[in-house]
């Protein structure tokens, strides 16, 4: 390499760069706002419809220009920590409920309650409204909702002689138990359930049987771990071990690892999201048939609401146009396109019509829409130190119990003495 | 050769007077050409370098958090008080020395055997020391997803050999069980690692001249003998070299280890930089955090202290 | 290797070579099997290595949805400048350091090692804060920069043995004769590093092309985006990660790299070879 070569090159390099740079600064002097909208859309259908909502935007607002700006799903947590502690967030932030909460907390959000008009407030239940509320304040307009639900193989329930519920005559953890133990035979296994991140999907469900685990008094939240909290944990512990119903192996696996067992007959039927109806339909084989049930019952079918979330960063200069797309953004035919795209639930009563309209109920959407309506805030979601004490407590000890290396009573003594660590402020 | 040879002869006072200064203006431009040599190096360094690595330092010690126009205060040592006590973050510390460990050693021996072999004549030679590199073209992200695409214990080609070769008859989960978790992710961080260390040795073991083989053969030494005692010692400087770099870089890794396991299960994969970050990153205390890795670097250096005391005897 | 070795010997040699091969390859031949499988087969039980019904939509699907092609002109800009601007800056900085007596020498590898072993992570707040002061955030030329100074301890480190393994004497006949400081060091010095340079130079490059989270950081015009950032498109919530696409990117993303390998294995092993880090 010649020297005189590589210093070419080099210059040459230099030169092109700056060319390519490209900063992006809101304009203070007159001119269109330049908004930035950060989104962890990933389906190929909701890319296209939220580029679709930013063009149609862009082409009827010309004073208010929306950028947007795609991160990948487990990277939005990253990126904002840094932009929000370096002073650079984009204006609209794409977000779940679960993962505002700290943001909030920490003072980065903008509180949403005087942004949004009162039609938009009214389309969305109080107790989803709830998930987005800390010390009173809306932090996020929640978008889009999922439930756990039961998937079966029509075929190998059929064969079982198990018959399936319907709407009004959901099955109950009893029927679920049952069902799965008569389709256990041979290599197939009643049930697959993908519990390598445990804690959400056994706090969401606990809900049915009013399993809250913690209780929030003022500005103080106990733990507690009575019957309530160990009915799920404890059926499913039972199912695994004592039923073997359950198929161990599945319970360290993620959530959507446990498909190609379903697909291949392994697992009868499997609790997952409902979003994975896309999955599903994009790679079962042909001729594979398949059921998404009504959500499951304790005493009740709620379960969680955890939200996708649009919020507007404190430090955003113009949090007026952003509250504004996020309007438009959540409108019914807008989030109904999402809802459709993702696989999701959406928030707001019109866009469930919408959606009811656009599908005929097909493809589980009548389920889905019906799930809806048993999602609520659960009380997980306000205890502040909640993010740490999941995943450095809850999560171990929650393989660990699955994992059959612990009882009952160490998992809630473990629960509980890390909660105590974790909950100083 | 010609300057450093100095003639004996005996200096007057004078002529001393007028060297010593000689000297002095010698060291001066030598100096400035030193210098002239490092501040290109030099300023970039000092500003997206050293500032916010001192930056980092400085928060370890104190109780600096996440928060829109939180003010940090000055906490001294409380934050290594409070690391003392963290059982969780010993436990991660010493599974990132087992990993560290366990990946470099595992990494030096297969790198070494492939570097042997590909300074033999073989043929297609070409063909594995440019395979012997893949690990390299690839993003540790894609890396890992692969590997988890291998390992799924349902749909993942090692337990589908594995069955058909009948060594097991039920299905494992390699990532999510407890014993076999942290194997089945250290054989990942060695095949990640094995570009660089391959190819050092490679070089080390070319740059072993060909006569000192020849003598111990002319000698009558063994293929063996000759390795151990004419090869390994030429190659120990080099040795030396990569397997303590490779050691840092190891225990500093947490990214492919992150997308594998996220630390699990029960945090039997959890790596001490991961814990770092997660207190940093996922709860915001950046005081804590920086803390851990204050921690982390006064112990390693004190760990490959033999080491490095040799190098700064050199850099004197 | 002079002596010759009994066939047995060399069948073993080849045998174990064969199982390097493997070894090494195989997650990439999964790659290639993947990105050319239907989703139906990708989720099969029973995995086959050669697709039962090959399609190209992963491809399709790949280019269309991530604008690949220019991520990878991207990361093709900034690794090859990241690679240049650190050897170029690390040569005369790594001479210094080895042949002129500085307190530096000793402060540097004091630098060199607590920036290897102290978390990145949390480094990167007070990064971002000085980028955007410096008005280099998002940009190419920004990214560059930190990659740079990222790179320069391993190329400090590497190229500083290189250069101790000339012998100075070279240097002082060269000064006998009459040459300047300057021509000693472009004719003597530098053709005795070249392949020390192409060597540090390839690492360099190798790491800024598969670099992640900087980039994430420090990038938000999708314009910009380099080819991890491109590929991560395809990774969902929850650990979902729609494989085929991201098989048939990841594959288009490492052929340039393999390719380039290729070329220069050979320059890359015998330029390590002189005096590498000998200690």
């Amino acid at each position: 390499m010649r020297l005189k070569s590589v210093a070419a090159l080099a210059i040459a390099m230099t030169v092109l760069l700056p060319a390519t740079a490209c900063s992006s600064s809101s304009d203070e002097s007159g001119g269109p706002v330049k908004l930035t909208f950060s989104t962890y859309a990933w389906q190929k259908d909701t890319v296209a419809a939220t580029k679709d909502i930013v063009a149609s935007w862009n082409a009827s607002h010309p004073d208010a220009q929306v950028e947007l700006v795609q991160v990948d799903a487990d990277s939005v947590h990253d990126k904002l920590v840094t932009q929000f502690n370096g002073g650079n967030p984009p204006d609209v932030i794409h977000d779940e409920s679960a993962d505002i909460h700290g943001f909030a907390e920490q003072g980065y959000l903008a509180d949403l309650s005087t942004l949004l008009s009162a039609n938009t407030k009214s389309q969305v239940s109080q107790g989803v409204w709830d998930s987005v509320t800390f010390d009173g304040k809306v932090y996020g307009m929640p978008t889009l909702m999922q439930s756990y639900n039961v998937f079966v193989n029509t075929d190998l329930l059929a064969k079982a002689g198990v018959s399936l519920p319907t709407a009004d005559q959901p099955w109950t953890w009893d029927d679920f138990q049952a069902a799965a133990r008569k389709t256990t035979s041979g290599s197939t296994f009643g049930a697959g359930w993908g519990l390598k991140s445990p804690v959400s999907a056994i706090m969401s469900l606990s809900m049915n049987f009013n399993g809250s685990f913690f209780t929030t008094n003022g500005d103080k939240t106990e733990f507690q771990f009575g019957d309530a909290e160990k009915q799920l944990l404890a059926r499913t512990h039972a199912m695994i071990y004592a039923d073997k119903s359950l198929a161990p192996t599945s319970t360290s696996m993620a959530t959507g690892d446990v498909l190609p067992g379903f697909f291949g007959g392994k697992y009868a039927m499997i609790i997952a999201g409902n979003y994975n109806v896309q999955q599903i339909m994009e790679q079962a084989p042909k001729g594979f048939a398949w059921k998404m049930l009504p959500p499951i019952k304790g005493e009740s079918t709620s379960q969680a609401a955890n939200p996708q979330t649009l919020s507007v960063a404190a430090q955003s200069k113009h949090p007026k146009e952003a509250a504004q797309f996020i309007e438009y953004y959540a409108n019914a035919e807008n989030l109904a396109k999402l809802a459709q795209g993702d696989r999701l639930i959406p928030t707001t009563s019109d866009a469930a019509q919408a959606v009811m309209a656009q599908t005929k109920g097909a493809n589980g959407w009548d389920t889905m829409i019906l799930s809806g309506k048993s999602l609520a805030v659960a009380p997980f979601q306000k205890a502040e130190a909640y993010p740490q004490w999941k995943s450095q407590i809850a999560t171990p000890a929650f393989q660990q119990f699955f994992a059959n290396k612990i009882s009952i009573d160490v998992l809630g003594n473990q629960l509980k003495s890390g909660w105590q660590t974790v909950n100083t402020r | 050769m010609g300057l450093t040879s100095t003639e004996v002869r005996s200096e007057s006072s004078n002529e001393r007077r007028s060297r010593g200064s000689r000297q002095r203006r010698q060291r001066q431009q030598q100096r400035r050409e030193a210098y002239l040599l490092l501040v290109p190096a030099l300023i970039p360094v000092l500003i997206f370098s050293v500032y916010p690595l001192l930056n980092g330092i400085y928060l370890g010690f104190t109780d600096s958090r996440a928060g829109f126009n939180r003010t940090t205060h000055f906490t001294g040592f409380e934050n290594y008080v409070r690391l003392l006590d963290n059982s969780r973050f010993w436990e991660s510390f010493k599974i990132g020395l087992v990993w560290a460990f366990g990946v470099t050693a595992i990494q030096f021996l297969l790198a070494l055997g492939l570097a042997l072999l590909l300074n033999q004549r073989l043929r297609m030679r070409w063909l594995v020391r440019t395979l012997a590199l893949v690990p390299w073209a690839m993003p540790s992200v894609i890396v890992a997803i692969m590997w988890r695409l291998v390992y799924h214990p349902d749909a993942g080609l090692l337990n589908d050999v594995l069955t058909r070769m009948h060594l097991i008859n039920e299905n494992i989960n390699w990532l999510a069980d407890f014993s076999f978790a942290l194997p089945a992710v250290i054989a990942v961080g060695v095949w990640a690692g094995m570009p660089q260390t391959t190819v050092t040795l490679l070089a080390g073991l070319q740059g072993v001249p060909g006569e000192l083989h020849e003598a111990g053969a002319v000698d009558g030494a063994t293929a063996w003998q000759r390795f151990w005692h004419v090869t390994l010692p030429q190659l120990r400087p080099v040795i030396v070299a990569i397997t303590s770099l490779d050691f840092v870089w190891n225990f500093n890794s947490f990214g492919l280890v992150y997308v594998l396991t996220e630390g699990g299960p029960g945090g039997k994969t959890m790596l001490p930089m991961l814990f770092a970050y997660n207190e940093g990153f996922k709860y915001g205390n950046f005081g804590y955090a920086a803390a851990m890795g204050n921690a982390m670097v006064v112990l390693i250096i004190g760990l490959m202290a033999f080491y490095l005391w040799s190098r700064m005897r050199e850099a004197a | 290797m002079n002596t010759r070795t009994r066939p047995v010997i060399r069948l073993l040699q080849y045998a174990a070579l064969a199982g390097f091969l493997v070894f090494l390859a195989f997650p990439l031949v999964w790659m290639v099997s993947t990105a050319f499988k239907p989703p139906q087969e990708i989720v099969s039980l029973h995995p086959t290595l050669i697709p039962n019904h090959p399609t190209l939509s992963n491809f399709t699907m790949a280019l269309e949805e991530s604008s690949l092609v220019r991520a990878g002109m991207n990361s093709l800009l900034v690794a090859i400048s990241t690679a240049l601007l650190t050897v170029l800056i690390s040569l005369p900085a790594s001479y210094a350091l080895v042949r002129y007596r500085t307190w530096l020498r000793k402060v540097s590898l004091g630098w060199i090692l607590v920036s290897q072993i102290f978390p990145q992570i949390l480094i990167v707040i007070p990064l971002f804060m000085i980028m955007k002061q410096l008005q280099l955030l998002n940009s190419l030329v920004g990214l560059v920069l930190v990659y740079l100074v990222w790179a320069l301890p391993f190329t400090l480190w590497m190229l500083q043995g290189y250069v101790r393994a000339i012998p100075p004497e070279l240097e002082q006949a060269a000064a006998v004769d009459g040459a300047g400081k300057v021509r000693t060091l472009v004719s003597v010095v530098l053709p005795l590093l070249a392949p020390g340079l192409v060597a540090t130079s390839m690492f360099t490059f190798v790491i800024s092309w598969n670099e992640f989270f900087l980039a994430l950081v420090f990038l938000q015009n999708p314009d910009l985006n380099t080819l991890p950032l491109a590929l991560a498109r395809f990774i969902g919530a929850e650990g979902a990660v729609r494989l085929g696409p991201l098989a048939a990117g990841s594959l288009l993303a490492t052929l340039p790299g393999l390719v380039f390998f290729a070329i220069l294995q050979r320059r890359l092993t015998s330029g390590l070879m002189s005096g590498s880090v000998k200690g």
